[in-house]
């Protein structure tokens, strides 16, 4: 970091503070705290329920995704516009009607307190589970690419949340979020152009399309139906769908962004603008990804992207037994080069055969590169006892940092803090609102002034605010158990869609009928879970048809009375 | 609360063209 891209940097999030302070001003009612006073227009909410999504870590390991295994993740966001037409005529208008602060509120209106409070409950360890992670997740990979403190860095980014949040309510969170989204799409266009523009004379932009191309790293579209494999058409269409109805319909983190909305009509507009957008942007972060892996076929990358772990294979006591395998990766990285040399001089002069001879060592050396980063990979796992270790969220900012010039830096960092602060942001507010609705209010405090629910809101936001802190601060102590509290928290959508499906669509279930439902599908999904490998992205689909099921058949059995 | 099935409808076309694409793409550089 130079001089230039500290200021960008700071800049950028004294800007993010100062606006959601000036935005969130005057939430003087719980009503303008949680909901905005139903004031808000389609884009605000659009681009917010964008950035509330999209975290850092989203932005960091899709590119690096791309760099290793291609562009198929973008399958996985193939059933978000479906599910966003789904809502859209379905859960806003319902929702809207029912004049309700969150979701959960809805299931007490359609079934009884016990459901709503069970629905509720399990979006709290949830959300609460993931909420410190948004945090700590970059600042891991900051610690390791630039030295900064893990601690340090989620302190600050948390302590930003903490001042606009707590301030100025979901009227900061979603203008914030607005901004956010902006610098993160701005960084974007950046980033690729700047690759692009970095790529060697002779080289075309089509040419490292076809260079991509080659070693399948723009497969976009696999119509092979396999139920393990995760990213297929039809894995994305379908349980892509059920996990973006879960998400968008049942979360609280997202639902709260369309409930501030002015009318019916603004809030499914803010949906389905996110459902054109989504895809085009998870393209082009991938296609990032995919541009950095052209990049390093002219410039020699390094042999793992994670420098801790490079230091390790470099160590006296490994480097006998590395030295080998790196001597083979050079010499592998200057096969590919000229090869794709030859591919694109090949292509420029229309000589086919030499072409085709060109790509056949261009993919032959590639499958070399991948054999050995696998060889050093297994060394360094051996000599560490780290298990399943992967280099996939470094690649990226790896490039930044060595490749691109002052201030871009600056911007793509800011990039990675906003990004994790839009979806921190989201988190806490909604944690908070659920605190005060679900719990305080329904539970606690039935009856107090409005005054009082403003300050408890206050003081929830503060208290989820400092707890996302101090799980990020602490999180490191966790171990491996991290990958298992974030593995957790997604084993919880199914039946929380199980149960708004039954409310919406299934007027004889009754109460009892959708608290059982909810309780069997989550062992259903736990079952899944355990004892299967099934894809997660079919979780969903198993606890809500077992929610639904089981809703149906109680009350067929013990109809109300 | 022309008419909001019909963009329903067209976000669906627009999903499926967008998948076309992205095929015709996949293909076309592999």
């Amino acid at each position: 970091m130079r001089p230039l891209d500290w200021v960008v940097l700071g800049g950028t999030l004294a800007t993010i503070v100062l606006y959601g302070l000036y935005k969130g001003r005057g939430s003087d009612t719980m009503h303008k705290y949680l909901l905005a006073d139903r004031t808000m227009p389609w884009y605000a909410m659009a681009l917010s329920i964008m950035a509330t999504q999209a975290s850092a870590i989203t932005f960091i390991s899709t590119t690096g995704q791309a760099y290793v295994d291609g562009m198929r993740f973008v399958q996985f966001y193939f059933g978000l516009p479906i599910a966003m037409v789904i809502l859209s005529a379905t859960a806003v208008p319902l929702f809207h009607r029912a004049n309700v602060y969150t979701a959960y509120e809805f299931l007490e209106k359609r079934f009884d307190t016990k459901t709503r409070t069970l629905a509720s409950v399990i979006f709290l360890i949830q959300r609460g589970l993931a909420v410190g992670l948004s945090l700590y997740a970059p600042a891991i990979v900051l610690a390791v690419i630039f030295g900064w403190p893990d601690r340090l860095t989620t302190l600050v980014m948390g302590g930003l949340i903490t001042i606009y949040t707590v301030a100025g309510g979901i009227k900061a969170v979603t203008w914030t979020d607005v901004q956010q989204m902006i610098i993160i799409l701005c960084g974007l266009v950046v980033a690729f152009f700047m690759i692009v523009h970095m790529l060697p004379g002779g080289v075309s932009f089509l040419d490292a399309l076809y260079l991509a191309g080659a070693t399948g790293k723009l497969n976009a579209v696999d119509l092979k139906f396999d139920f393990n494999n995760q990213f297929n058409l039809w894995s994305g269409l379908i349980g892509g769908c059920f996990l973006a109805l879960s998400y968008f319909g049942c979360d609280q983190s997202q639902v709260q962004r369309y409930l501030t909305g002015k009318s019916i009509a603004q809030s499914k507009l803010s949906l389905l603008f996110t459902a054109t957008a989504k895809i085009p942007m998870q393209f082009g972060i991938l296609f990032v990804g995919a541009m950095v892996f052209v990049f390093f076929l002219f410039e020699r990358p390094p042999f793992l992207f994670q420098s801790v772990a490079m230091q390790r294979l470099e160590s006296p006591a490994v480097s006998e037994q590395f030295a080998p395998i790196r001597s083979q990766f050079e010499q592998a990285f200057e096969q590919r080069k000229q090869a794709a040399i030859g591919m694109a001089e090949a292509r420029h002069a229309h000589d086919e055969s030499r072409r085709a001879q060109s790509l056949a060592q261009y993919r032959s050396a590639q499958a070399e590169i991948d054999r050995l980063r696998t060889s050093g990979t297994k060394l360094y796992e051996r000599s560490s006892g780290e298990k399943g270790f992967n280099d996939t969220n470094y690649i990226f900012l790896s490039f930044v940092t060595r490749y691109l010039p002052a201030g871009v830096v600056g911007l793509l960092i800011a990039v990675i803090f906003a990004a994790a602060m839009s979806s921190s942001s989201g988190e806490v507010n909604s944690l908070a609102t659920v605190t005060v609705i679900d719990v305080y209010r329904k539970h606690i405090r039935p009856v107090a002034t409005d005054r009082h629910y403003l300050w408890v809101s206050r003081l929830a936001t503060a208290f989820w605010a400092s707890y996302a802190v101090f799980f990020a601060q602490y999180a490191k102590k966790l171990g491996s158990l991290i990958v298992a509290v974030n593995l957790l928290g997604s084993l919880f959508y199914g039946s929380l869609l199980g149960v708004f499906v039954l409310a919406f669509w299934f007027r004889r279930v009754t109460g009892t009928g959708a608290f059982l439902g909810m309780l069997l599908g989550e062992a259903a999904i736990f079952a899944a879970f355990w004892f299967t490998g099934i894809s997660f992205l079919w979780y969903n689909v198993i606890g809500c048809v077992v929610v639904i099921a089981t809703g149906l058949a109680v009350s067929w059995l013990r109809p109300t009375p | 609360d022309g008419t909001w099935p019909h963009v329903y409808v067209a976000i669906l076309i627009y999903l499926a063209s967008l998948i076309a694409l992205f095929y015709f793409f996949t293909r076309m550089f592999s």
